[in-house]
C-alpha cells in the first residue's frame, strides 16, 4: 500500500492535482480482497457498478488494482455471458453487463468473456419489443407516453427498457458496429436504442429514468440520467433534443452540489466540448468528497476530474 | 354402477388435474396471519411543519405501549424524487421529530433508510429535500437502501408469484421498523401510504430505477408480498400537507393537517384512506391486507386521538380510481 500510495503521489506532483490523488488513493484503499468494490464503504458485498467505475478510474493510475478488478470481473461472469449486479446474485444477468463489456474493452485476455457479454447484450431487449406487449402499450396501457416500437435495454431481463441501461449498452456495443458474422445486428440494435432514447426524452429536454410524460403530465429530467444519455448519443445523432438537453444540463450543472450528478454532468458537457474547468473546480472543492460513503460516486468523481481520459475509457464517440 | 379400472384411472386423473388447477385459487397466498385482535391509531392535528412538531410526535408516541429500549429503530420515510413545490416526500422535520422521540424512548440506534424509486442520485434528493443538513446536524445516519448489502429473502406471501427477492440488510436486521409515508394518491395503486411505502426497500442496484419488476408483477401484489415479508412495527404518516390527483409525483398539494400514528399498517392505511374520503375496502392492498396483515374495520381499531371523518371534498384521483370514493 505504501508503494502504491507513493506512486500515486508521484503522479500527483506531475499532474498538479493533489485533490484527485487523494480520491484515487481512497479508491484504491476501498478495493476488497476479492478484487472488486462494494457499493458503500460500510459494506463487504462486492458490486459490479462500483467495481467497473473504479476500474475505469484507476486504469492509468494503479495497474495492480485494475488487474485485480479485471480478474474479479472474469471470475464472476455468469455462464450466459452476462454479469450479476453483485457477487452472489442470481445468474440471470443485469444491466451492469454493459459496464463489464466496457471495462474489459482493451484487455486481450478477456476477449472471449467480452464476446459472450456482447452476445448476451444482443439477446437482451426491453419487454415492450414483444408483439403482445407492444399491442398492450398501444391500446390498453397508454398512460406513459412512449413508442413501444423503439426499444432499448432493461435493468434486468423481462422488464421494459429504460434510459440508463440503454445508454450504457449503446456505449458498450457502438465500437463494434460491423457487418461480420453474427455481430451484424449490432448496428440495428444500437440505432433502435438511439431512437428509444430520443423518444423517451422529457418534453423540455433532458432525461429521467425513462418516463417523459405520465398521465399527460411532463416529468422533470434528472441531471445524471440526462448526462448518461447524452454520452451515449454523442456524435451519433443530430436530433434537436440533444441541444435542448445540453442547454438544460449546462444550466443545471452550475447549481449542483451532489457529486454523483455533478460528475456525470461534467463528463457529458466535456464530451460536447463545453467548458467544464469551473465545474471540475467546484467538484474537487466539495467538502468530504474522499470520505463519501458511496464508492461509485467516488469513482465517477475521479473520472470527471480527468474527463478527457474518462470519455475514451467509457467508449464515448468523440 | 360398474366402475372398471380404466374408468377409475381416468376419473382420478381428471380429479387430480382439476384440483391442481383450482386449489391454488382457494388456498391463502400468505404464510402467516399477523393480525392482532385490536389495533390502535392516533390522529393528531398538526397544521404546519414547525420546530415544535417534535413535542407533538413525542406526546403521540406516549399513547402507545412502545418498547424500543436498546433496540435499533429504522425510520423509512417516503423519499422518491424532488420537484420544487410538490408535496412528494415525507417532511424532514417529521422524520427528525420521530428520530428524537425514539431516542428519548431509549433506542440504541435510530437510522433513516430509504431507496428512492425514481432518482439514482440519493445524495441529490437528500440535499434538495432538506434531509442532508438536518440529519447531519443531529447525527442521524442515513442508509441508502438502493445500495445496501443484500440478502436473498423468501417472501411471506405469494401474490406476485415470486419466491424470493434480494432485500437490504439494514431493514431485515431492524429491531423496530417504522414506515413514515407521505399521504398521497397514486396513479397505479390508488393511494400510497404505509404499506406502499415499503416498496422503497426494494434495491435499485439490483432491480433498477424505477423498480420495474414490481410494476410487472403487479403493484398491489408487490405491496402485499413485501408487507408480509418485512413487518412494519409502527406507522407515522405525514398527512400535514398531502397530495391528491396524479400522485405520487405530479399531483396537487392538499393540506390535510394530520399526522396518523398506528401500531398496525393496515389500520393506519385504512384510517388515512378514510381521511382522504376513500372507502378502504375498495383499495385492493388494504382489503386483502386486512385478511392477514392487520385490521381495517373501524370496529377493530381503537382510536386514541381524533376519530377519522370523511372530508367535505374527497381527494381527487386519476379516473381509474374514482370507484374508491366512499358512498
Amino acid at each position: 500500500m505504501t508503494e502504491k500510495r507513493s506512486t500515486l503521489i508521484l503522479r500527483a506532483v506531475k499532474t498538479g492535482s493533489l485533490g484527485l490523488n487523494k480520491l484515487l488513493i481512497e479508491l484504491s484503499r476501498r478495493q476488497l480482497p476479492s478484487g472488486g468494490w462494494a457499493e458503500l464503504i460500510s459494506s463487504s458485498q462486492t458490486s459490479l457498478e462500483p467495481t467497473c467505475l473504479a476500474a475505469l478510474a484507476l486504469r492509468s493510475h494503479d495497474f495492480h488494482a485494475q488487474e485485480r478488478a479485471h480478474d474479479f470481473l472474469l471470475r464472476v461472469q455468469n455462464p450466459n455471458g452476462s454479469w450479476p449486479a453483485f457477487a452472489g446474485d442470481d445468474q440471470d444477468g443485469a444491466w451492469v453487463s454493459a459496464l463489464g463489456v466496457i471495462v474489459l474493452r482493451d484487455v486481450a485476455t478477456a476477449i472471449p468473456a467480452r464476446l459472450s457479454g456482447i452476445y448476451w447484450l444482443m439477446g437482451c431487449e426491453g419487454k415492450e419489443s414483444n408483439w403482445l406487449w407492444k399491442w398492450k402499450f398501444r391500446t390498453a396501457d397508454r398512460h406513459v407516453r412512449f413508442d413501444p416500437d423503439k426499444s432499448g435495454w432493461p435493468w434486468i431481463p423481462d422488464t421494459v427498457s429504460w434510459v440508463v441501461p440503454t445508454a450504457f449498452a449503446i456505449l458498450a456495443l457502438s465500437p463494434l458496429r460491423c457487418s461480420c458474422g453474427s455481430l451484424n445486428e449490432i448496428g440495428v440494435r444500437v440505432d433502435c436504442g438511439i431512437d428509444m432514447l430520443i423518444d423517451r426524452a422529457c418534453p423540455r429536454g433532458g432525461w429521467n429514468a425513462g418516463n417523459g410524460v405520465v398521465y399527460g403530465a411532463a416529468l422533470a429530467p434528472h441531471p445524471d440520467d440526462t448526462a448518461i444519455a447524452l454520452l451515449a448519443l454523442c456524435n451519433r445523432t443530430k436530433h434537436p433534443v440533444i441541444e435542448t438537453s445540453l442547454e438544460w444540463l449546462e444550466h443545471r450543472a452550475s447549481t449542483l452540489s451532489a457529486p454523483w450528478s455533478l460528475s456525470w454532468a461534467i463528463l457529458a458537457l466535456a464530451a460536447y466540448g463545453r467548458g467544464v474547468a469551473p465545474l471540475i473546480s467546484s467538484l474537487m472543492a466539495l467538502p468530504v468528497l474522499s470520505t463519501n460513503n458511496d464508492t461509485s460516486t467516488l469513482a465517477i468523481a475521479c473520472l470527471a476530474a480527468e474527463c478527457d481520459h474518462a470519455l475514451v475509457a467509457l467508449g464515448v464517440s468523440l | 354402477m360398474n366402475l372398471n379400472r380404466r374408468d377409475f384411472l381416468i376419473g382420478t386423473t381428471a380429479l387430480a388435474a382439476g384440483s391442481s388447477v383450482s386449489v391454488p385459487f382457494f388456498l391463502p397466498k400468505y404464510r402467516l396471519d399477523r393480525r392482532e385482535k385490536r389495533s390502535r391509531v392516533a390522529i393528531l392535528n398538526v397544521r404546519h411543519y414547525s420546530q415544535d412538531i417534535d413535542q407533538t410526535v413525542a406526546a403521540g408516541l406516549r399513547l402507545f405501549p412502545i418498547h424500543v429500549q436498546d433496540k435499533t429503530v429504522v425510520l423509512k420515510p417516503n423519499l422518491v424524487d424532488y420537484i420544487d413545490g410538490n408535496a412528494i416526500n415525507t417532511h424532514p422535520l417529521l422524520v427528525l421529530a420521530a428520530a428524537e422521540a425514539f431516542r428519548s424512548l431509549g433506542a440504541k440506534r435510530v437510522l433513516v433508510a430509504e431507496g428512492p424509486g425514481h432518482q439514482r442520485d440519493t445524495q441529490l434528493i437528500l440535499s434538495q429535500s432538506g434531509y442532508e443538513t438536518l440529519l447531519r446536524n443531529h447525527a442521524i445516519r442515513f442508509v441508502d437502501l438502493n445500495r445496501d448489502e443484500l440478502i436473498r429473502t423468501r417472501l411471506g406471501a405469494s401474490y406476485m408469484g415470486v419466491k424470493s427477492l434480494w432485500l437490504p440488510r439494514t431493514v431485515l436486521e431492524a429491531d423496530f421498523l417504522v414506515s413514515m409515508p407521505k399521504t398521497k394518491t397514486h396513479h397505479w395503486a390508488g393511494v400510497t401510504l404505509s404499506m406502499k411505502n415499503m416498496l422503497g426497500i426494494v434495491p435499485g442496484s439490483r432491480y433498477g430505477w424505477p423498480k420495474n419488476i414490481l410494476h410487472w408483477k403487479g403493484i398491489q401484489e408487490s405491496i402485499l408480498d413485501l408487507s408480509a415479508t418485512v413487518p412494519v412495527n409502527f406507522v407515522i404518516a405525514d398527512g400535514i400537507t398531502a397530495m391528491e390527483g396524479n400522485g405520487p409525483l405530479n399531483g396537487t398539494v392538499r393540506p390535510l393537517g394530520k399526522i396518523v400514528l398506528a401500531d398496525d399498517p393496515v389500520a393506519a392505511d385504512a384510517t388515512c384512506a378514510r381521511l382522504m374520503g376513500f372507502e378502504p375496502d375498495r383499495i385492493v392492498h388494504i382489503r386483502e391486507g386486512a385478511r392477514f396483515l392487520g385490521n381495517s374495520s373501524p370496529t377493530l381499531i381503537d382510536h386514541v386521538g381524533e376519530i377519522p371523518t370523511h372530508p367535505t371534498i374527497p381527494f381527487q384521483t386519476v379516473p381509474e380510481f374514482r370507484h374508491l370514493y366512499s358512498p
